[in-house]
């Protein structure tokens, strides 16, 4: 081997090396179940639990549609509508997030903590991979799941096309583990229903629905 | 660390004690720098009374925690919104007589201003979407709604020349 090409190598094992130093661990699991360790019949059990979760109004009243409105919806709201003051959330800024309208963006209410007060805005401070600071966004449309059957959102889920190009149940569990918007749903404050389980249980979930091939319902 | 946090209001920097880290932004203007014009409605972030503008957009302040503020961060009250926008809304409002009780009108003038600086021309809907986060017990939407639209007008002339 020639010395320019050893020398390419050595860098490509060193910035590899560096990159996989650098990437953030997910502390809520240690191991992920071997592919085919978990039974079809399981892999069914496991995404019903984990639809119990997806389809919680902690989720889906941002999980919202084309509309780009959000829903007020579960035991705080008693009747299903839409978010109050009239808003929207197309897609607005450099990133290109339904982050709100024109002048009024989510965040002018959803700051970066969290109100603790019943029917106060709630918040949380998020970022993104390269540590940004991420305002309250509605997630992409493709990921629209009120109202959507269980067989809808776990085709939706394990499309890479449609779910950020997550390729495999860890990129799923590492999304869910990394994105504070989510952990806020088990920790929401102020008298709101919080999602079902835990997030540590939700990821277990999810990385044995994996294992089991992700397996959907039939309707 | 610091032991202080430092904002920018109105063009002018403030030195406040780190025990003031959570403290709402609406409380500093209010209670510390004597900023009055900006009103307490609510306290969650539901009526819009507390409307200030953060780097050109309308912020709540009264959930907006001090310390999520950096020192880069510009924060314009009512008292010193004179920008072209913010003097053809203000304008308009009195040729209109918008107000009746007036509580809630240095947030709506806020909303307004940060409207039209993103929008030179909005339509009913456009302004319904973003002044809806602003309340008025005393019902003077129509008056709102038509104050803007003569304000818009009136840039898009004096732009015009």
């Amino acid at each position: 081997m020639k010395v320019i090409e050893k020398k390419l190598v050595f860098l490509v094992c060193f910035f590899m090396f560096v990159i996989e130093g650098f990437a953030e661990k997910c502390e809520l699991y240690d191991e992920i179940p071997a592919q085919g360790s978990i039974s079809e019949k399981q892999g069914h059990e496991y995404w019903a639990k984990i639809y119990e979760v997806f389809s919680h109004p902690r989720c889906t009243n941002c999980h919202v549609g084309a509309d780009n409105i959000p829903m007020w919806s579960g035991p705080s709201y008693g009747v299903t509508r839409p978010h109050g003051m009239n808003v929207s959330a197309p897609v607005i800024g450099a990133h290109g997030t339904r982050g709100g309208s024109d002048s009024f963006e989510c965040s002018s209410c959803h700051t970066t903590t969290n109100n603790t007060i019943a029917h106060g805005a709630p918040g949380v401070y998020n970022e993104d991979m390269d540590g940004e600071k991420v305002s309250w966004v509605l997630p992409p449309v493709d990921f629209e799941w009120f109202g959507k059957t269980s067989k809808e959102v776990c085709e939706q889920v394990k499309d890479s096309k449609r779910n950020g190009g997550k390729e495999n149940a860890k990129e799923i569990a590492d999304h869910l583990c990394h994105d504070k918007f989510i952990a806020w749903s088990w920790k929401p404050g102020a008298g709101r229903e919080s999602a079902p389980y835990s997030l540590k249980e939700n990821i277990a979930d999810v990385l044995a629905w994996g294992a089991a091939g992700m397996p959907c319902p039939e309707y | 660390m610091a032991d202080y946090v430092e904002i920018n209001v109105n063009g002018v920097r403030h030195r406040l004690d780190i025990r003031h880290k959570r403290t709402p932004l609406l409380w500093i203007l209010r209670d510390e720098l004597k900023l009055t014009g900006t009103k307490y409605g609510c306290g969650i972030a539901q009526c819009g009374a507390c409307t200030v503008h953060i780097n050109g957009l309308s912020r709540r302040s009264c959930v907006t925690e001090v310390g999520e503020l950096t020192e880069d961060d510009k924060v314009i009250t009512i008292e010193a919104a004179d920008s072209t926008i913010a003097k053809a809304v203000k304008e308009s409002w009195v040729q209109h007589q918008v107000a009746q009780c007036g509580y809630c009108q240095s947030g709506q003038i806020m909303s307004a201003t940060a409207l039209l600086s993103k929008n030179k021309n909005p339509t009913d809907d456009d302004i319904d979407r973003v002044m809806s986060g602003n309340l008025c017990r005393c019902g003077t939407y129509p008056l709102i709604r038509k104050a803007i639209k003569t304000a818009a007008k009136s840039l898009t002339e004096a732009n015009n020349g």
